[in-house]
């Protein structure tokens, strides 16, 4: 832990990073409770008002809504799906590259083969197609569609680190006590890779943001009245010279946290590296 | 590397040079043309034509007959006159002289085909239901059409003006080209088309209308985002830019040079399931009706004043039309909702359902307006919006309650035999009252329009007391620069470029 | 020579395999749609028997295999089928047209971002810490960040709204061709850049980096040699290897950014096409648009893991591992 403060001191880049990600996480938390206004309600005499009248901070969009509650409640949607999306695609990634380096052989040429299959198509295409066909995003199907676009990357990096520690002596060591496959990988081998696996975990940490986003933009992320910071830009394009906060803040938004969150990669990748 | 750095250089160069060279563009200004930028066109050939891109078959094609803007009547086009003495045969007299673009001549034989051709089931036709009416179809000459009915019906005629029903050439293959080369006796013929992209047309020179059309030719622009339409016209690179919404309005209205008209309206029905709960039982329908407010909905939903571009009713017929008779609006009572539906056994309040095409203009807002008010009188409703044809094929007709556009039609009556009627194809609310149904017979049948117009007064005021129905009546808006004369489109949809003309 | 031969060889093979389950694959996906093609194309008004008429037409009620080989059969004669809204108009004359657009848009945004990535990812590099790298770094940073349509969007406003120089809707005007008009690439090839320099400076400066920590230009540094003289004879070369394979990972945004930009800017390419066609249920239309962005996509990585193992002589010489 002392460790951690004393590279931040060393970085003073990351701390900007690190906090500006914990402001988010606290706004995500804490936020709905901040507003007076809610998301959804329109009040039809204030539409596409400016920031700071009407104690509307950032504003309001063409419906009258209020700016600053939308991406405050956007916030949630869009963190839990990155949130949920990195944690799930990195934990089937473990599981997938882990065994196919372990086992290696037939398995292991299936699993390659599986993944190039996988990453033949662009994970935004292959996104954005089935979610338009599905017709209907919810945060699950985001959160699967997009983990799913993922899952060769975590995969491969679980596979490359798991591929380097099965040398080592204390694998081993494992087999001749007797220890199982199950054992042997997850028990033994896993708490040496963390540090890999958690940079790239927060790597798609960061994507998930941009691509959710962007499938909103699209239309085909998180369906109203649920506000969707990508569709808020796409949404309120038309009045841009009209009411350009309306796109302003919501662009911000996405901005800063990919920003924070490359920021804390970056750091977490530098001391965990490091660390070996 | 070094070659690397070169290599780059040169194709910055060459890129640099390029954008510079296509500044140097010529500009034609002898023919004039009028450019349109209309949304991205799905099925075009007239009976499966979905209603996109009417720009373009509306002056590619011709009707029997189509609406004068300025009078609401309608005038004759291919045909030149018409009559019936019982409402159940009708008299048809044809223009002469008339050609195809292909170079055949106009003839009954090709308003026959055009009707008959609604029945053939490889079609699909849209309107194989309206026309199903028909028992046979004459042609004593090359000019007249004597087509007899199963029963009478004094409002036929209005349906030959449906977009759908332009007239087509009997000895031309619809269904391999429709597609890609469509073809009819039109002021303006199809020069070439990239699909989903652009489609140029040029003026019909041997139209049979003397002086017209006014202009050389049509370019029509196909863009699927609006925002880029009016981009488009911002710039001068397009003339007209149909269906923009009010927001867009408001961004126009502070540049010059362009203006954005309404000529008509479209309606979007709130319709209440009466076969399921809670709408089953009047009270609760009577109770939703006190939460709404007027005012609120046009401003939330089109940005305009209730009254000055936005309607509102609880009736299946439109406040611009003859048959309307004016019932007072409700005051918005929230305490009266609340007693009326805890009368009816919801003390609590509600929560139902509400679906809606997401992504059909206004949808969404009203959507979440109709939200918004409801809430306070215990109403909850659950917005469940998809793209329009998930909607239309898997929630549509059998919801609690459901949004739906509709167009506007000059005559009312068939709209209500198929969403009204016990048992019509399109009844969104499943209403099945006897003295509805009754009362639509008779509008249909009554040759004698007072007494029509009297039944219409029943029917509305039946609605206001019992209906399960909110007719929200939006603008249809369309964006022209100032340089165009003479824009006409009618409730039809259908645009007459034929008389536009541009400075 | 013959490694590389072989390289390419196994790498075609996989490559068909890959296409043949991928477009399996896309088939399934597509056709399992919630939704009915045939009353979406009907529209609102569609009665039931119009709607079965339609289907019956188009051969949508024919079991889904058959259908599959069809639509494989077709493809492998060079047919890729007709739209499903357009009878009489065949996808090929709709598609390659769009193809060759977007072609030329993603070749100018790698015009624009490739030579600048490079040249101030190296420069970075060479100045690791001092003040041109940090400005470098967080401009990189920050441009990482942005995903395509938020500098489109920003880029439209300020040369839309505010400048005017560049249009802001990229279309080709009716009775012209991309050619005469080139200047609609300049914003969407612009947008796509953003991003592509973020990640391809950024790694090149790591590379760079890594290399200038490396054992021998270190030696060489010391030994009193010119450090420019080093960088450019040594460093660089070794430096720039790894940028194709950067540039090959990050191949999969930059499709994705063709979407994006093409969609938000009007462009007539072929990502546009994928969205008209998938907001339209076109089965046969996203079916053709998918598989193509699948095989270009697939061709562009295999063209850039050749490139790397032509131009790694540690690749090509002994064989390297993948």
């Amino acid at each position: 832990m002392k460790y951690f403060f004393y590279q931040m001191k060393k970085h003073p880049l990351s701390i900007v990073g690190i906090s500006v990600l914990l402001l988010w996480i606290l706004i995500a938390i804490f936020g709905p409770q901040l507003t007076s206004f809610t998301h959804t309600a329109m009040d039809a005499e204030h539409q596409m008002t400016a920031p700071g009248e009407f104690g509307h901070l950032f504003g309001t969009d063409s419906m009258g809504r209020d700016i600053m509650s939308r991406i405050i409640y956007g916030s949630r949607s869009i963190l839990t799906v990155a949130l949920m999306t990195s944690i799930f695609s990195t934990i089937i990634g473990i599981l997938l590259g882990f065994t196919a380096g372990y086992f290696s052989g037939k398995i292991d040429a299936a699993f390659l083969r599986t993944m190039d299959i996988l990453m033949a198509i662009p994970p935004l295409v292959l996104s954005m197609v089935v979610l338009g066909i599905l017709g209907d995003s919810s945060i699950l199907s985001l959160t699967l569609i997009v983990s799913i676009a993922f899952i060769p990357a975590t995969a491969r990096v679980s596979r490359g680190v798991l591929l380097t520690e099965k040398s080592q002596e204390y694998v081993s060591a494992a087999r001749i006590r007797g220890e199982s496959h199950f054992y042997i990988m997850f028990i033994e081998i896993l708490p040496n890779t963390t540090g890999p696996i958690i940079v790239e975990a927060t790597a798609r940490f960061a994507y998930s943001i941009m691509m959710v986003a962007s499938l909103g933009f699209l239309g085909v992320g998180l369906q109203p009245p649920t506000p969707d910071w990508g569709m808020m830009v796409i949404e309120n394009k038309p009045i841009i010279a009209q009411a350009p906060w309306a796109v302003l803040f919501p662009a911000l938004a996405i901005a800063s946290l990919v920003i924070a969150i490359s920021i804390f990669s970056d750091f977490v990748s530098k001391v965990l590296i490091h660390e070996r | 590397m070094k070659r690397k750095a070169i290599t780059s250089i040169l194709l910055v160069a060459v890129l640099a040079t390029s954008l510079f060279a296509g500044g140097a563009k010529e500009t034609a200004l002898t023919t004039k043309n009028i450019r349109i930028a209309e949304q991205v066109p799905g099925l075009i050939t007239p009976g499966v034509w979905d209603g996109q891109a009417f720009s373009m078959n509306s002056s590619i094609y011709e009707y029997l007959v189509e609406i004068n803007t300025s009078t609401g009547e309608l005038d004759p086009v291919l045909a030149t006159e018409w009559s019936t003495a019982d409402g159940k045969q009708w008299t048809f007299k044809l223009r002469e002289n008339v050609l195809f673009h292909d170079g055949s001549t106009f003839d009954s034989q090709d308003v026959k085909f055009t009707i008959e051709r609604t029945q053939d089931p490889s079609i699909g036709h849209l309107k194989k239901q309206d026309f199903e009416i028909v028992a046979s179809i004459e042609t004593p000459d090359s000019h007249t059409v004597l087509i007899n009915l199963k029963e009478a019906r004094p409002t036929f005629i209005y349906q030959l003006t449906d977009y759908n029903m332009c007239i087509l050439s009997s000895d031309y293959d619809y269904s391999s080209l429709g597609e890609s080369k469509p073809m009819g006796t039109g002021p303006f013929i199809m020069k070439q088309m990239i699909p989903k992209e652009s489609a140029a047309l040029v003026k019909n020179t041997s139209y049979w209308q003397a002086g017209l059309p006014k202009v050389d030719a049509l370019s029509i622009y196909f863009v699927s985002d609006i925002d880029a339409s009016v981009s488009m016209l911002e710039d001068d690179r397009v003339d007209v830019v149909p269906f923009v919404t009010p927001v867009i309005q408001t961004r126009l209205s502070k540049i010059d040079g362009i203006s954005v008209i309404s000529p008509y309206q479209e309606q979007r029905f709130v319709a209440m399931n009466v076969d399921e709960e809670p709408w089953d039982d009047n009270r609760v329908r009577l109770a939703f009706k006190y939460a709404m407010d007027p005012q609120n909905i046009a401003k939330s939903v089109t940005q305009m004043e209730l009254g000055n571009g936005a309607e509102y009713n609880e009736t299946p017929i439109m406040n611009m039309l003859s048959e309307y008779k004016p019932l007072p609006l409700r005051e918005r009572d929230i305490e009266k909702s609340k007693a009326l539906l805890a009368e009816a056994g919801y003390p609590d309040g509600v929560t139902v359902e509400l679906f809606y095409a997401s992504d059909h203009p206004f949808g969404k807002e009203l959507a979440q307006t109709l939200k918004e008010l409801a809430s306070p009188a215990g109403f909850n409703l659950d917005l469940k919006g998809y793209t329009r044809d998930v909607y239309l094929s898997q929630y549509w007709l059998n919801v609690p309650l459901s949004i739906t556009g509709w167009g506007g039609r000059i005559d009312p009556s068939m709209l209500l035999a198929l969403a009204f009627k016990g048992g019509g194809a399109w009844n969104e609310s499943h209403l099945a009252d006897e003295r509805v149904d009754a009362l639509i017979d008779k509008i249909s049948s009554e040759i004698d329009p007072d007494k029509r117009t009297g039944y219409y007064h029943e029917l509305q005021e039946l609605f206001y007391e019992e209906g399960p129905l909110l007719n929200v009546q939006v603008p249809y808006l369309v964006a022209i620069s100032d340089r165009i004369i003479d824009y006409r489109q009618p409730l039809t949809m259908l645009p007459q470029y034929k008389y536009t003309d541009i400075k | 020579m013959n490694r590389t031969l072989s390289i390419i060889l196994r790498r075609t093979v996989s490559l068909l395999i890959t296409l043949t389950v991928m477009s399996l694959i896309i088939f399934l996906l597509v056709e399992i749609m919630p939704g009915d093609v045939a009353q979406m194309i009907l529209g609102q008004s569609a009665t039931e028997e119009a709607v079965s008429a339609l289907r019956e037409a188009r051969g949508l009620n024919d079991p889904v295999m058959e259908r599959y080989f069809r639509w494989v059969g077709g493809v492998l004669t060079g047919d890729l089928g007709e739209s499903i809204y357009m009878k009489g108009v065949t996808i090929n004359s709709i598609l390659w047209r769009r193809v060759g657009h977007s072609l030329v848009l993603a070749l100018s945004a790698f015009i624009l971002f490739v030579p600048l990535s490079i040249i101030l990812g190296v420069l970075a590099g060479v100045k690791e810490n001092k003040p041109t790298d940090s400005i470098i770094s967080f401009l990189g940073l920050a441009t990482m960040a942005l995903p395509e349509f938020v500098s489109g969007v920003f880029l439209i406003t300020i040369f839309g709204v505010q400048l005017n120089w560049f249009p802001i809707v990229s279309i080709i005007p009716i009775g012209e061709s991309l050619f005469n008009n080139l200047e609609i690439l300049f914003l969407p090839a612009l947008s796509i850049t953003f991003v592509m320099f973020g990640y391809v400076s950024r790694m090149q400066r790591s590379s760079m980096i890594q290399v200038m920590n490396s054992d021998y230009i270190r030696a060489a540094i010391l030994k009193g040699m010119n450090r420019k003289y080093v960088i450019f004879r040594h460093a660089l070369k070794n430096a720039l290897l790894p940028t194709i394979t950067i540039i090959g990972m990050n191949m999969g945004w930059l499709f994705g950014g063709l979407v994006v930009v093409e969609t938000l800017f009007g462009f007539p390419g072929m990502g546009s096409l994928l969205m008209t066609a998938i907001k339209t249920r076109d089965v046969p239309l996203i079916e053709a648009c998918v598989l193509l962005i699948t095989v270009i996509f697939s061709l562009s990585t295999m063209i850039t893991d050749v490139l790397y193992s032509y131009l790694n002589p540690r690749v090509r010489f002994q064989g390297g591992q993948r």
